[in-house]
């Protein structure tokens, strides 16, 4: 028994060794970046610590016990035995679990408390399978709109608001905060402070059909006058087509069908995303009531995709799955079901050099 | 080793009319599978309720109430022409256990009647909106189990019309009283759910 | 109770007749033939289908993990893509829990209650042979649907409104939800078939304070069936209206509730981890006794700790929720609640290593599993009380720590005590030992394959590998882990394999055991290996909670007398006393059961494609009960 414990152990001890090295710290719980996640990591620890020593402790018990008939009966007396179930069986554990529950409200508590005031106010929609980005100010007015990419400043308190416009999905960035689920028809809030200035990978983690496992996105955490440099950015409408070679790109984007669910703003026509979409302050209950009416018909319409007016300013495409580059947004416009087979863009064939043009003017869109 | 009898039941009825029957023990099981059906329908509708904004949403009335009010009473005679009936077959009145039986099983067409009446008045279709969707199937939920109960007890009639039944043998018509009880009972609090519910609170 | 011991009709020392026997097992046999194992009600013949079935769903669904495994080994791996990958690990999930691991239990205590108990049957045998047909067309038409790849793909907890029409258009979640139904039917049956069984046929001095622990795990199973099962049927009936007759319930626009269905399923799914657990420990209990040979320690704190598992486990359920947007006030009960739920667990440990204590321990394979679920089991049990703290749940919920938590659990808690009860019992329904060297080589491969497959998916969670995923980039960097892993779960299934490798070859070939092979204790080792069809010559008396080895002792065995041979009667008795109360007369085999499965199949499938489908099985299922139930002539008999 303690050969097999101690092996566990090993293994144990192994892996956090070596997944210390192998996996990059933009994607982890291990790697805090947030006083939220900094606090749960340490959490994490404590308890680590505290689970092994009650796992070697309980597997000593045992093999002593094992161990004592090696050469004759020694059983325990029935007194014996009952103070070792009330000491290890309830007393220990109680007096743990107290300590540990005790623990975890309060720092659950500091978690799910009101976000301090001044708080940069952002709300994620989330989609089959993408996430919807929008930046509010502080009387609620809608500043920007970009998608599967969110960047906030260091050292300043983010509030999300979280929901769905489908189904459930879950907003998980293990590097600054736990997830919190978005939930269609109610709204969901989550804040976190980020310390320390990098990308971090943030991934769906409520399975949410047939791409659940490709809807990634990136939080940007960046200084504070970079932020308000990239926000600013991000307010304005779409850059002009200047050349004739990026007016031949913005003609295909629209002659291509590719404007009936994105939005290029001071492009496209409002498509259907955002038709049904109001700027109020409080637009969320309108959206979800609007859309899932007459939930048959609903399925064959188009159905709104990620707002490209600053496109070529992201760092990734098609939800976190591949960097922003020319040949990945060939591929990506001329076959998307290859790279994420049941995904809701349909394929789009255009001659060679329409494509280069609408590669160029989606690059160009910064 | 030494073996010996110690215990004989030869000599024990081979009749069981009552709760040392294993099959009272299984309806009685029945029946508390079937509550938890309905104490989760009843959570269920709660739930829905604390979560709506009005309720029952606007431009819907509560339903009406005099005919589910009407199958309280008509169910609690039920319940006790089924009583009758037991009595009736311990006193080997069969003539009057095969009226008592039929009976209950007329009660409880008259409450399906009435209760595809209640459907039409209930306002508001169960395709439309969730307070029309839970209403219409714990109502429907009650309406299978009516039918159920009535045709289990037309056969109990029809066995007692071939004289089956008799002081000893009466297993069957025992724990289909029983069955009979939860299903014209239940409708107690389903009644005040769908009913009163939406009037009181 | 009428006690006549001075002047018995025949003294049970003097060799019954053989006739009189042969005409016992006359009585109680069950037809041959094709057809007519359609007709079997037979307790051990229902409970070993249910066995079988179940472990046969065990294999495929470790052939579908298998498969997912493969496709992750990988980056990016292409083998299959996510609308299979997707259909696979629901199908897993959804086999392992509703068509493995519950059913395996039932089946379980269908074949041993009653002869732990000392009686001849259960006592609603074919409403037995009913439950057994529906799990077995339940799980025939599921995994037809898998393969004309149609399978639902929404996940084993089929979380609206993905599994709504909208979003899983098509036939797989109608079928989920048809089956889900169905097979909580065939648990409710064997439930309550269980219950008045245990409550109403033990042996005369049978007191529930005498009852093998494992009756007990079996009863306190059986009661969260009752409780637990009629809330998912609910949430699959509602679904199935939401999605055949439109209905709202989870449609968002409507008023309707997503976390609704989280809060009916999970009532149900909490307890449902524990129906799989508690029939373990049971088992664990009946090992330990019977290889350190002595009443376990602390058999009332046992007994208490077993319900307070079963009480405290449906108040649970929302700590599958913490990340759903619920106050924090009102997810810190769940906290609370699913903390304490370590303290029976506790108990129960420490009453086994109590009685492990300085024994004398015979380490055949069954107690080899009894300490592999230790090890595993505790530290699934620690990492239970991990996840139940909402901050640490907001980080790994929905992770791979969460898979490895629930399968360190569900394995360690469960699997390995229930293949060490195989070991256990194998020579009692058989009549032969299990090959021991096979089992040794069998425990170890499936110890090592377990720990390795699953202890780095801690590792990955907290990486940030988040469950359900067909498929990860290269640049996430779970590539190794994931490849280890992959490796290890071929020796783990090698493992499991060799088990059943163990049990086809010793069919015939293991060393031949005789009634009592592990001198245990219990009723069940008081009769034939394999029993007679009659279970018991003569309904035994019990005097103590150790029967076996105190008649040893006392060098006498008790009978009761006065049950006829030529038709199926047992013995009833009283709820807490087992005194004898009454004798009952079981049905003959019938075909009656196959028929109203079928009625009600017909019903359940039928509702998929159309309402009018669930009328139709409604009037055949009637039918097909009042020919079950009609009395068979001569009508008065006694």
């Amino acid at each position: 028994m303690t050969f097999r414990c101690r092996n566990v152990l090993v293994l144990a001890a192994a892996l956090v060794a070596e997944s210390s090295i192998a996996s990059p710290p933009n994607q982890t719980a291990l790697v805090p970046a947030s006083d939220q996640a900094a606090g749960i990591a340490s959490l994490w620890m404590a308890m680590l610590v505290g689970g092994c020593l009650i796992f070697v402790a309980v597997m000593l018990i045992l093999a002593l016990g094992l161990w004592r008939a090696r050469r004759q009966e020694h059983r325990l007396s029935h007194l014996a035995s009952r103070n070792l179930v009330i000491a290890a069986g309830v007393a220990v554990p109680l007096a743990v679990l107290i300590a540990l529950v005790a623990g975890s409200l309060f720092l659950g508590n500091n978690i799910s408390s009101r976000p301090p005031d001044g708080a940069l106010h952002i709300e994620v929609i989330g989609w089959r399978w993408w996430w919807e980005i929008r930046y509010r100010d502080s009387q609620g007015e809608l500043i920007a709109t970009t998608a599967n990419e969110i960047h906030v400043p260091v050292d300043r308190p983010v509030r999300l608001s979280l929901t769905s416009e489908d189904v459930i999905h879950s907003f998980w960035v293990p590097n600054l905060h736990g997830k919190t689920d978005l939930v269609p028809g109610q709204t969901n809030s989550s804040w976190f402070t980020a310390r320390r200035a990098g990308t971090f990978h943030g991934q769906c983690a409520e399975f949410c059909g047939t791409q659940h496992a490709l809807m990634g996105f990136r939080v940007i955490a960046q200084s504070a006058a970079e932020f308000e440099t990239w926000l600013a950015q991000q307010a304005q409408p779409a850059r002009r087509a200047d050349s004739p070679m990026l007016r031949r790109g913005r003609e295909a984007f629209v002659s291509a069908g590719c404007a009936s669910c994105h939005v290029i703003r001071g492009v496209t026509p409002p498509a259907l995303a955002n038709a049904v979409k109001t700027d109020s302050k409080n637009p969320l209950s309108a959206d979800v009531r609007s859309l899932s009416k007459a939930r048959t018909a609903a399925r064959d319409k188009p159905v709104p995709a990620p707002d490209l007016t600053h496109f070529g300013s992201r760092l990734t495409l098609a939800a976190g799955t591949r960097p922003n580059t020319a040949g990945h947004i060939g591929g990506w416009i001329s076959d998307p079901q290859g790279i994420k087979p049941g995904v809701l863009m349909p394929p789009t064939m255009l001659e060679p050099g329409e494509l280069t043009a609408l590669i160029g003017y989606l690059q160009s869109l910064r | 080793m030494r073996e010996r009898f110690v215990i004989d039941v030869g000599d024990f009825s081979r009749f069981n009319p009552g709760p040392q029957a294993p099959v009272w023990w299984g309806i009685l099981g029945l029946v508390v599978i079937e509550a938890t059906v309905i104490m989760a329908f009843i959570a269920t509708y709660f739930y829905l309720r604390l979560m709506a904004p009005a309720w029952p949403p606007e431009g819907v009335e509560p339903p009406p109430l005099l005919l589910p009010s009407i199958s309280v009473v008509l169910l609690l005679g039920s319940s006790m022409t089924m009583q009758w009936g037991s009595k009736c077959i311990e006193n080997e009145q069969y003539n009057r256990f095969v009226v008592a039986m039929f009976t209950s099983v007329g009660l409880a067409c008259t409450v399906l009647m009435l209760r595809w009446q209640q459907f039409q008045e209930l306002g508001v279709p169960w395709d439309e909106h969730v307070y029309g969707s839970i209403v219409w199937t714990i109502m429907g939920f009650h309406f299978v189990h009516l039918i159920s109960a009535a045709a289990g007890t037309l056969v109990v009639g029809i066995l007692g019309i071939k004289r089956y039944f008799n002081p000893q043998q009466k297993i069957g018509v025992v724990v289909d009283t029983l069955y009979w009880n939860f299903v014209s009972l239940v409708w107690i609090p389903l009644y005040l759910v769908v009913y009163w519910v939406p009037r009181w609170l | 109770m009428s006690q006549v011991t001075a002047n018995m009709p025949e003294s049970a020392s003097s060799a019954p007749s053989e006739q009189a026997t042969a005409e016992l097992n006359r009585t109680w046999a069950s037809p041959a033939g094709f057809f007519g194992w359609f007709t079997h009600v037979n307790h051990r013949k229902i409970g070993f289908r249910f066995i079988m079935t179940s472990l046969v769903f065990f294999v495929l669904a470790g052939v579908l993990a298998l498969l997912m495994r493969l496709q992750l080994i990988t980056p990016e791996n292409s083998l299959m893509g996510p609308e299979l990958f997707n259909q696979l690990f629901t199908m897993h999930g959804t086999t392992m829990m509703f068509f493995f691991a519950v059913p395996i239990m039932e089946g379980l205590g269908i074949y041993l209650v009653p002869l732990m108990i000392g009686t001849r049957d259960m006592c609603f045998p074919r409403l037995n042979a009913f439950g057994y047909y529906v799990y077995l067309i339940a799980g025939i038409v599921l995994y037809l649907s898998l393969f004309l790849g149609m399978a639902p793909a929404a996940g084993w907890f089929a979380y609206v409104p993905l599994a709504n029409d909208m979003f899983s258009p098509g036939k797989g979640m109608d079928i989920w939800t048809t089956m889900i139904t169905f097979i909580e039917l065939s648990a409710l049956t064997a439930a309550v078939e269980l219950i008045v069984t245990i409550f109403k046929q033990r042996a005369p001095g049978m007191s529930l304070d005498r009852m093998p622990l494992f009756v007990w795990a079996i009863l306190v199973m059986s009661f969260m069936i009752v409780f637990a099962m009629p809330t998912v049927m609910v949430g699959s009936i509602l679904l199935m209206l939401d999605r055949t007759l439109m209905t709202q319930f989870f449609v968002v626009a409507s008023g309707g509730e997503p976390l609704l269905w989280q809060h009916l399923f999970w009532f149900f799914g909490h307890p449902e981890v524990y129906i799989i657990f508690v029939p373990a420990l049971g088992v664990l209990s009946a090992i330990i006794t019977t290889f350190t040979h002595k009443r376990l320690f602390g058999y009332t704190a046992m007994v208490l700790s077993l319900v307070a598992i079963g009480f405290v486990s449906f108040g649970l359920w929302v700590h599958h929720m913490f990340t759903t947007g619920l106050p924090h006030l009102g997810l810190s009960f769940f906290t609370g609640a699913s903390a304490m739920i370590a303290i029976p667990s506790g108990v129960q440990i420490f009453c086994w290593i109590a009685s492990l204590w300085g024994a004398r321990i015979r380490f055949a394979t069954p107690m080899l599993f009894v300490l592999g679920f230790f090890a595993v089991f505790v530290i699934g049990g620690l990492t239970g009380v991990m996840v139940a703290s909402i901050p640490f749940d907001m980080q790994v919920h929905d992770t791979y720590f969460v898979v490895a938590h629930f399968h360190y659990v569900l394995i360690g808690g469960a699997v390995l005590p229930l293949f060490g009860g195989i070991y256990y019992w194998y020579p009692k329904a058989t009549g032969r030992l299990m090959s021991e060297r096979l089992g040794r080589w069998s425990f170890a491969l499936i110890f090592i394959g377990l720990n390795a497959t699953f202890f780095p998916m801690h590792q990955l969670g907290l990486e940030g590998m988040p469950r359900r995923v067909y498929t990860y980039l290269e640049t996430m960097g779970w590539g190794n882990l994931n490849l280890f892993i992959s490796l290890s779960a071929f020796v783990l299934a090698l493992g499991f394999g060799l088990t059943f490798l163990n049990m086809w070859m010793s069919r015939s070939r293991g060393t031949p055991a005789g009634p009592n092979p592990w001198d245990a204790d219990s009723l069940e080792w008081a009769t034939d290996s394999p029993p007679a069809n009659y279970n018991f010559r003569h309904i035994p008396v019990v005097r103590s909670g150790t029967p076996l080895w105190d008649d040893a002792i006392a060098n006498e065995r008790q009978f009761v007398s006065g049950l006829r041979n030529d038709r199926r009667e047992v013995l009833v008795t009283t709820l807490v006393d087992a005194e004898p109360q009454a004798v009952v007369i079981l049905p003959q085999p019938t075909i009656w059961p196959v028929l109203l499965a079928v009625a009600v199949s017909i019903g359940f499938i039928g509702t998929i494609f159309s309402p009018w489908g669930f009328w139709l099985g409604f009037f055949l299922s009637f039918w097909m009960i009042v020919g079950w139930l009609w009395p068979r002539r001569p009508w008065q008999e006694n």
